[in-house]
């Protein structure tokens, strides 16, 4: 098979020009940075959400169980009382 | 209506929660600094202010409550010293996570850092004194209260005053109108939540109150000698 002749005039092939080896590196190696940065980021915002959230409903179930601690300690009295 | 009050403002910080997820996530810009991890701010302030407001509140209410003995006052000092204690923990969670990505480092002993970890421990105390102390021991707590109140102004002015890595208090009014965008709804979200949670706590100290009276008054009932009948 014969090689593809670049110097025939209505060929379609177009050499890529300005992204030598060294600069397609560069750019590889910045997106590949930007790319952990932003994945560090974003654990991090997770971590943080989730402490937030957490906490709240944390201290939401310590007063749920508090209101069916007085719920009962109400019906022990409301029995007292009528007994 | 009272009691569907808390539900209401749970309902609507559900309501809005998403809406500030979105908004923080896809309308906001990406800050030039920091980068994505700035997005921990949006949650990070209000959760400081709220903080901050329920120390206020706090320290008001135990003045009430030595000034005027009101067991309304003595319930809603409680309430927000618990709540002080809930945010101001997510405040110092959610600041080193914060700190870790951005300065490297997740405590820096900076003078807000500080400020903000004593009025934890101050309102830690509090509650504490409230849980176990003796008898008379509510005006002491009381006390602490008052103190912790006063830390709020140290907390705020510690990056005017002392050399510190966070930022000044002036970032907050810089703030382009995007980010402010993203600002407020976190900030209802979360105040409607602990005010939703204040309330309902509120309600418990004074439910524990009633009760309290209710077995005394029963206890003395039970222990009077039966009424004589007749008339001998």
């Amino acid at each position: 098979m014969a090689a593809p002749d670049n110097n025939t005039p209505n060929d379609d092939y177009e050499p890529v020009e300005g992204l030598d080896q060294q600069t397609v590196a560069c750019v590889r190696a910045c997106e590949s940075e930007a790319a952990a940065k932003t994945a560090s980021d974003y654990e991090h915002i997770v971590w943080a959400y989730g402490v937030i959230w957490s906490l709240f409903a944390i201290y939401g179930v310590f007063l749920w169980r508090r209101a069916s601690r007085q719920a009962v300690e109400i019906a022990d009295l409301q029995q007292r009382l009528s007994s | 209506m009272k009691k569907i009050l808390p539900l209401a403002f749970l309902g609507a910080a559900a309501l809005i929660f998403p809406v500030s997820v979105k908004t923080i996530f896809l309308d906001t810009p990406i800050e030039k600094q920091m980068g994505t991890v700035q997005k921990i701010f949006y949650f990070h302030v209000p959760l400081a202010w709220i903080m901050m407001l329920l120390a206020v509140v706090c320290g008001v209410a135990a003045g009430i409550q030595l000034r005027r003995d009101s067991k309304r006052a003595e319930a809603i000092s409680i309430a927000a010293a618990e709540l002080v204690l809930v945010t101001g923990l997510g405040v110092l969670i959610t600041g080193p996570i914060w700190g870790h990505a951005t300065w490297g480092k997740p405590w820096t002993w900076d003078a807000r850092q500080v400020s903000t970890g004593l009025l934890w421990l101050v309102f830690a105390a509090y509650v504490l004194v409230r849980h176990y102390g003796a008898a008379g021991s509510e005006r002491l707590a009381a006390g602490l209260a008052i103190f912790g109140a006063i830390d709020v102004p140290v907390i705020y002015y510690a990056v005017k005053v002392w050399k510190t890595t966070h930022p000044s208090n002036d970032v907050a009014g810089s703030l382009p109108s995007s980010m402010w965008a993203a600002l407020w709804p976190a900030l209802i979200a979360l105040l409607l939540t602990s005010l939703a949670l204040l309330i309902i706590r509120v309600r418990q100290e004074l439910t524990d109150v009633t009760l309290d009276e209710a077995w005394i008054a029963l206890d003395d009932a039970g222990a009077q000698p039966a009424p004589v009948s007749g008339d001998a």
